[in-house]
């Protein structure tokens, strides 16, 4: 039964050297968010430096993924629930690179603001940090154990993630246009911002995926969003009201 | 009818098609042994139908009973429906001779009779007096050979004997001469599985080929045989339709445990 194994033991080490990798790779995208937003809550260029360097490793991880995949898909001709799997590593992975470029641009962007005079400390960006840092984990523990269940609570937390990014968003445009002189630093962080509102957006597709994989189907509802920052205009009166 | 009412989940999701054959309840015993219990299978029109499952599991035994190959086996004793146009096959009055002209069949091995190619393929028609002369007898032989594909291959050599043929090109010829008695319905019992790869997928191309005119349905113990040809798959176990979808519903996202058990190599 589906349950147990296949007769043909070599084919489950192939399917879970897969899986194992994937878990293997989002831990390693999941530390690298958290290095890149602790090297910038401490102003820390060390950490920042070391988490573009560990970007390699993250693609290096893919592409071994990658070649499993094919592998599988080779060699085995996978159907139903294994051809869903594999299908699912491949889309992961990607995903999970993403991830990580996202972090490693976050890192550089700390790099670059060291040489600012001074960045505004946000209590949203570490908030957010840590939302899409638990979005990252529950990901990897609904991967792990197949659990449609918890990846589809990941999927909707997306929602709290912009919500949060549409309000730094506010925040930092009014700051450049109270001083010019904070356009430089701001816009760096509009940008570091963004890196995890995407981060966020990537996991909500993995839970998708996740979904999928398990159940067969993917959700049919509309996926929660709150990213209003694409329509957001801010004017000179937004400013003087308050707004 | 109970069967109408008591549609399984596992049927639920399927493209709508025309029946061309439709088993209700159907149960066949050898003796004091079960080999189908209540078996439901609508088989479409014009599609390829694939019937997979282990070994033992009925599906050839559901096959032989669509042309009434069980009548011949001693102690066999078929019960329920199976309406071929709407018409039971086990009703009275029905001639069985007439039945498997309809309905055709391919075997596993390629068993041409030891004549020659031509006679192999005019038996049919000369037997059921399709044929009104010579003429019409030479037309409906070339005619077979060429939807069997085989026509290139033999056109000069009609004369030689069937079993002089390599065994792709036997197994077409079958074909052709179940082709012949212009049937309606081909069963197919695993018709490749004595093939190379080259002649399977010949055999293959073939079938495809054959579904504008033809329903077919093939037993196969290659799953990649019943995903690459039938847009619908019926999975048999212990003489019970586990299953039967789309073949693409099948092979992604199989609603029974048990089928995705045994199409993933998870069985036993």
């Amino acid at each position: 039964m589906s349950g147990s194994g296949h007769t043909v033991t070599s084919y489950d080490e192939d399917l879970e050297a897969m899986s194992n990798a994937i878990i293997e790779m989002g831990g390693l995208a999941e530390s690298q968010l958290e290095s890149a937003i602790r090297s910038f809550i401490d102003r820390n260029t060390e950490l920042a430096k070391a988490t573009v360097e560990g970007d390699a490793a993250v693609d290096e991880l893919e592409h071994s993924i990658d070649n499993k995949a094919i592998r599988v898909l080779a060699l085995r001709s996978p159907v139903a629930d294994d051809l869903r799997r594999v299908i699912s590593a491949l889309k992961i992975a990607a995903a999970l690179e993403r991830v990580a470029d996202y972090s490693a641009n976050i890192a550089k962007r700390v790099i670059a603001l060291e040489k600012a005079p001074e960045t505004r400390q946000m209590s949203a960006f570490p908030r957010m940090g840590e939302i899409v840092g638990r979005m990252i984990s529950d990901t990897l523990r609904a991967y792990a154990h197949d659990d449609a269940d918890l990846a589809y609570d990941v999927w909707k937390r997306d929602k709290e993630v912009d919500q949060l990014y549409n309000s730094m968003f506010r925040e930092l445009l009014t700051y450049m246009m109270e001083d010019h002189r904070n356009i430089s630093s701001c816009t760096h962080l509009i940008f570091m911002a963004k890196n995890i509102e995407r981060i966020g957006d990537h996991m909500t597709n993995i839970a998708e995926i996740i979904i999928y994989q398990v159940t067969g189907t993917a959700p049919t509802e509309e996926r929660p969003k709150g990213d209003k920052t694409s329509v957001t205009m801010i004017s000179d009166s937004d400013i003087q009201s308050g707004k | 009818m109970q069967s109408l009412v008591e549609e399984s989940a596992a049927t639920e999701q399927q493209t709508e098609f025309n029946s061309v054959i439709s088993a209700k309840r159907v149960n066949v015993f050898y003796g004091d042994t079960q080999a189908l219990t209540n078996v439901d299978l609508e088989v479409p029109e014009n599609q390829i139908t694939s019937l997979i499952g282990p070994s033992g599991c009925g599906k050839s035994t559901f096959l032989r009973c669509l042309n009434r190959m069980n009548d011949t086996v001693d102690g066999c004793r078929v019960e329920g429906e199976i309406l071929l146009d709407g018409v039971d096959i086990y009703g009275p009055g029905v001639d069985e001779v007439l039945l498997r002209a309809r309905v055709g069949m391919v075997f596993q091995k390629p068993n041409p009779f030891p004549k020659s190619i031509y006679d192999n393929v005019a038996y049919g028609p000369r037997i059921h007096g399709l044929a009104a002369n010579k003429d019409e007898l030479d037309e409906m032989v070339l005619t077979s050979l060429e939807k069997a594909g085989l026509i290139n291959e033999v056109q000069n050599r009609l004369h030689s004997t069937g079993t002089s043929l390599s065994g792709g090109q036997q197994q077409r010829l079958c074909i052709a001469r179940a082709l012949a008695v212009q049937p309606e319905i081909i069963l197919m019992d695993e018709p490749c599985s004595a093939l190379d790869p080259i002649a399977t997928a010949k055999v293959e191309e073939l079938i495809e080929e054959l579904k504008e005119n033809y329903s077919i349905i093939i037993v196969t113990h290659s799953m990649q045989q019943a995903a690459r040809i039938s847009q619908k798959t019926a999975f048999f176990h212990l003489g019970e339709v586990v299953e039967v979808g789309d073949t693409e519903k099948i092979f992604t996202s199989p609603s029974d445990e048990r089928t995705q058990g045994y199409i993933t190599g998870r069985f036993g």
